[in-house]
């Protein structure tokens, strides 16, 4: 065996460990074009909230492992949790979701009509033109600060 | 001559299609015959009893949702808002009106509130249990109430969500599924019905 060849092995030998690490950091999260709907605060009646509002945005997975969308968080409402709205039985739907996978080398879509972070009780109107900060948590990317913009 | 009578009576299908798409010039779903919109009395956010009736003349479009609505109803609204502002001038004449499906929680003050944000034109009507569930019967929007765990006060209403449009003569014209066409769409429907 050349002592080329003893160097290759020897370099591909100890770079198992580097990719097997670097795999469970691999999942590189961007989120693109986050934009909310705008709102109006409602004072609530008793029982009745402050109104919600809802947050869109393109989830990039750039890395080389999966990672998902488990969490959300704003200043503009109480609280934040992920949705996704769907036709069933001729009539719109929605129902809360645990997480939102984003594979390796993909994009998953929040837009009107499908996944969306529903704000819970405003804090305040929604104005278009105006930006709002939300908080996405991702299992392993963890916490994304995100501008939403307002239309 | 022959050979060309497979191509021919295709061509003349397309042709019929097409002239069929022309003489309703609508790109939503059509009511053909129309027949006219049914009448109903509700209470309305703008403070005044409600009526259908009352908007003869202009062309209406209806739907229905509820302020709770985080995503399907802000969108339909948002999108009936662009289209109103395509038509510049005869925005006048082009009516918005979305009706509650949860009267429970939607007063007619809050539904003014909560389209107020996309147009203060858009007029809102809530009513009794009872009325309200008359409307939908009439136009056949079916509604489910859907509690969530550990938020009795927060509970969801699913609900169909097409909007009709309604001429000036009062008739039911088109009826619009949601996500069905984009703004320029919508706006080109309604200054069709403005026309005839």
């Amino acid at each position: 065996m050349t002592s080329r060849l003893l160097s290759l092995m020897l370099a591909a030998a100890l770079s198992v460990p580097v990719l097997a690490f670097g795999q469970a950091d691999g999942a590189k999260l961007r989120v693109e074009g986050a934009w909310a709907r705008r709102a109006a605060m409602m004072k609530g009646d008793s029982g009745s909230g402050s109104g919600n509002g809802a947050v869109y945005a393109l989830l990039v997975n750039a890395g080389n492992a999966p990672d998902a969308l488990v969490g959300a968080a704003s200043d503009a409402a109480a609280t934040a949790e992920i949705h996704e709205s769907y036709r069933d039985m001729g009539m719109m739907m929605m129902r809360q979701v645990k997480r939102i996978d984003v594979p390796e080398g993909n994009k998953v879509e929040m837009k009107p009509g499908g996944y969306h972070i529903m704000l819970l009780n405003l804090k305040r109107d929604l104005k278009a033109g105006e930006t709002i900060s939300v908080t996405l948590e991702f299992e392993k990317a963890g916490k994304i600060p995100v501008t939403a913009a307002v239309k | 001559m022959f050979r060309a009578i497979p191509a021919l009576l295709l061509l003349a299908a397309f042709a019929s299609a097409a002239i069929g798409a022309e003489s309703s010039g609508l790109k939503s779903g059509v009511f053909n015959p129309p027949r006219p919109a049914p009448e109903f009395s509700l209470r309305g956010s703008d403070g005044v009893d409600f009526k259908l009736s009352r908007y003869r003349g202009k062309v209406v479009a209806l739907g229905f949702g509820y302020t709770f609505c985080p995503d399907v109803c802000p969108t339909t609204l948002a999108e009936l808002a662009q289209a109103r502002k395509k038509l510049g001038a005869d925005a006048k004449d082009f009516q918005v009106i979305y009706i509650t499906v949860d009267p429970e929680r939607d007063s007619a003050e809050r539904l003014k509130t909560y389209l107020s944000a996309f147009d203060d034109s858009f007029v809102g009507a809530t009513g009794t249990a009872e009325q309200l569930a008359n409307v939908r019967k009439a136009y056949g929007i079916a509604i489910a109430k859907k509690t969530v765990e550990g938020h009795p006060s927060a509970y969801l209403v699913h609900h169909s969500s097409f909007v009709y449009f309604i001429d000036r003569e009062g008739r039911l014209r088109a009826m619009l599924p949601f996500g069905g066409r984009t703004v320029d769409d919508i706006a080109h429907d309604i200054r069709a019905l403005l026309k005839k």
